[in-house]
């Protein structure tokens, strides 16, 4: 609740503000404005009755004065005094500050009309003649002034309304906001509470908060995924584990047992060779959590993908023809220069080397290839004409330990295209596994351009 | 042929095991716990080689390592490490160090390891003599050329290659990551026997016909070249 206060004490503040700032503003244009005007009527009305004395003489100037008072709109102030301060004509009925200290020029003074109760304010002008004589024009700005009182007050009360206006809609937009967010809070606290499948319910409209409830739901699926993933990984590691582990186990059991060296030797001998399978399977396993974490980017380097793809199949090119199938290269004219991991693409196309070996020799001919996919990519291909694998298959080729013969072999963790993979993304690119018909391909496709970015990364 | 190691490591099990191991060898061990204390007896030189864990207290592995070589100070040295990417290998080896062994690994494998280490400091060829010989086999980096019993060995690039490490190592175990290391330059474990299979066809083209054979299969750890 705090924070509904304070969003709702902030609202009322700055409604406060704003509207003191308009307020202020339209209270200094008029009181400025009305100054003016009247500033501007008085000066002149003095200049033109003064001109009469001097144009006309005294007896022009009475007519003028007279005039004035009986034409002029009832603000209209004016008034010949003697010498000392005392009316000859017009129609001051009381004057102040008195007569006495009658000064030339312009001044706001208080003063009574003839016919008047009241005592206003006027803006008077004060001229001194040559015969001595006093001439006093001007304007009460009495009426001018009560409306400016009733404005002002209107403007103070506006000021108090806005700002309880501006509380309580302050109010109701932090009730509207915090039940917002209160629900994603709650979906949060849920999830928190163990309960993945729980969702920040939208409104449709698209606003902000629909956005970040979107944002927050992707986030949960992937968060779901992920864990799935982790519990079909730590279910199949462990799975996998366990067959050499026992087998390791009973090994050294017999090995504890037999009291014949030769046997002895030879049980010692399964045991490390199950030992290290499992290291395998844990190197594997290790190698590509950090391929997905990204690391090992700072060791890239430029290197031909022609001579790597050359190399390798020079490498498998015996294993191949032992499974009964002719492995080939053809090697392209130009350079096929690459910014990557040499050591870690290496693993990945030795991968899917050696899974053409293990489950598409039988076809006879294994294919490996470099190509320009495009003119940003490189490919990688490893073909087959094996049995291939059903598109439907696919996915579950990719994942870690997914294999597709369930009788599960000591050969292989079925981690090498997880781990392919796994590299492809490190360098920006991806696995494909496509119909080679018949057969499999697999290919690792990279970007080219990556190489800058990199670099640059650096 | 007994030499001097120093073994920096932490875990004292492992510790024992190795020295127990490599003192059986004939080599006199030295011990120290911490990456302080190992860099400051590494530093005298007089060891033959060290073997350093590579998370240390103190002081880590790779900044001792990095500390030796300032101080030109050449002593072989084995990195021993649990970390298992190829990019920590690499890094290893891009620090100085002469070889990397990511753990568990099996004795076998770091004997072949420290005897190849050894030998390399000791194996000076002698440029009057530049070719290699073990038993009734004669090898000739510079042409390449390989005979045996005085008959020419026809040989792929890459079984010459795989031979002269072979011959280079003479008497020693080989195990398959060296020479998937060493031959092919490739840090990571291969999945096959891909390794194996290289060297059985370099065995057939080797040792056919003959009535001794050179190139020995070493159970549980690797091969070895040996008259």
């Amino acid at each position: 609740m705090p924070t509904t206060l304070r969003i709702a004490l902030l609202a009322g503040l700055l409604a406060l503000l704003s509207n003191l700032a308009v307020i202020g503003f339209i209270y200094w244009r008029t009181h400025d404005e009305a100054l003016t005007t009247v500033h501007r009527q008085v000066v002149e009305q003095g200049k033109v009755l003064s001109d009469m004395y001097r144009l006309g003489g005294a007896a022009a100037l009475d007519d003028a004065v007279q005039d004035t008072i009986t034409y002029g709109d009832p603000q209209t102030i004016a008034a010949l005094l003697d010498p000392r301060g005392r009316q000859l004509i017009g129609n001051l009925a009381a004057i102040s500050p008195p007569g006495g200290s009658l000064q030339e020029g312009y001044r706001n003074s208080l003063l009574r009309l003839k016919g008047q109760a009241a005592t206003r304010e006027a803006a008077l002008m004060v001229h001194r003649l040559p015969n001595g004589q006093w001439l006093v024009s001007g304007r009460s700005v009495g009426d001018g002034l009560a409306l400016r009182e009733t404005l002002e007050r209107s403007l103070l009360i506006g000021l108090v309304v806005a700002a309880l206006l501006g509380l309580i809609c302050g109010v109701i937009l932090a009730q509207y906001v915090g039940q917002r967010i209160g629900n994603i809070a709650m979906v949060a606290d849920r999830i928190s509470g163990r309960d993945l499948s729980q969702r920040v319910p939208l409104s449709g409209t698209g606003d902000a908060f629909d956005r970040l409830g979107q944002q927050i739901n992707a986030m949960l699926d992937r968060i779901s995924r992920l864990m799935e993933e982790l519990r079909i990984l730590t279910d199949s590691l462990a799975h996998d584990l366990r067959t050499p582990v026992s087998r390791l186990r009973a090994a050294a059991h017999a090995a504890a047992e037999s009291s014949n060296p030769a046997e002895q030797e030879e049980l010692l001998a399964g045991v490390i060779r199950q030992a290290d399978i499992l290291m395998r399977i844990l190197g594997a396993v290790l190698e590509i959590s950090r391929s997905e974490a990204l690391t090992g980017r700072n060791q890239f380097t430029w290197f031909d993908t022609r001579e790597l793809a050359d190399k390798l199949a020079e490498m498998y090119e015996p294993l191949a023809e032992e499974a009964g199938a002719a492995l080939r290269y053809e090697k392209p004219h130009e350079p096929m220069l690459m910014f990557g991991h040499r050591q870690l693409l290496a693993q990945a196309v030795s991968n899917l080397i050696e899974n053409a070996i293990r489950y598409g020799a039988r076809g006879g001919e294994i294919a490996v290839g470099v190509k320009r996919s495009d003119e940003d990519h490189i490919r990688v291909e490893v073909s087959d004409r094996g049995p291939g694998i059903p598109s439907e298959l696919r996915g579950e080729a990719r994942r870690r330990f997914g294999r597709l013969d369930s009788s599960r072999s000591d050969e292989g963790a079925g981690l090498g295209l997880a781990l392919a993979e796994a590299i492809a993304h490190l360098h920006e690119g991806q696995l494909l596994l496509e119909d080679n018909g018949p057969g499999l391909l697999t290919a690792i496709e990279l970007p080219l351009r990556h190489g800058d970015a990199s670099a640059s990364l650096r | 042929m007994g030499r001097k190691i120093l073994l920096v490591e932490d875990d004292r099990e492992t510790a024992t095991y190795l020295a127990k191991g490599l003192s059986q060898e004939g080599h006199s061990v030295e011990q120290a716990t911490n990456g302080q204390d190992g860099l400051f007896r590494a530093t005298d030189g007089t060891f033959d080689l060290v073997i350093l864990d590579r998370m240390l207290p103190v002081l880590d592995g790779l900044s001792v390592l990095k500390a030796l070589r300032a101080a030109r100070i050449e002593t072989p040295v084995l990195i021993l490490s649990a970390l298992a990417s190829v990019g920590d290998r690499i890094e290893g080896l891009e620090h100085g160090s002469d070889d990397y062994l990511v753990k568990p690994f099996s004795f076998a494998e770091l004997l072949a390891r420290v005897n190849a280490l050894l030998r390399r400091r000791e194996s000076r060829i002698d440029p009057a003599d530049h070719r290699l010989k073990v038993g009734d086999l004669e090898i000739d980096p510079l042409s390449r050329t390989v005979k045996r019993a005085g008959k020419k060995l026809d040989l792929k690039p890459r079984e010459y290659l795989l031979l002269e490490y072979f011959a280079r190592n003479e008497g020693r175990v080989v195990t398959r990551t060296m020479l998937l290391e060493q031959v092919w330059d490739y840090h990571f474990d291969p999945g096959t026997n891909v390794i194996d299979v290289h060297v059985s066809r370099l065995r057939r083209k080797l040792d056919d016909g003959f009535e001794k054979p050179l190139l020995h299969t070493v159970r549980g750890a690797g091969y070895m070249l040996a008259a």
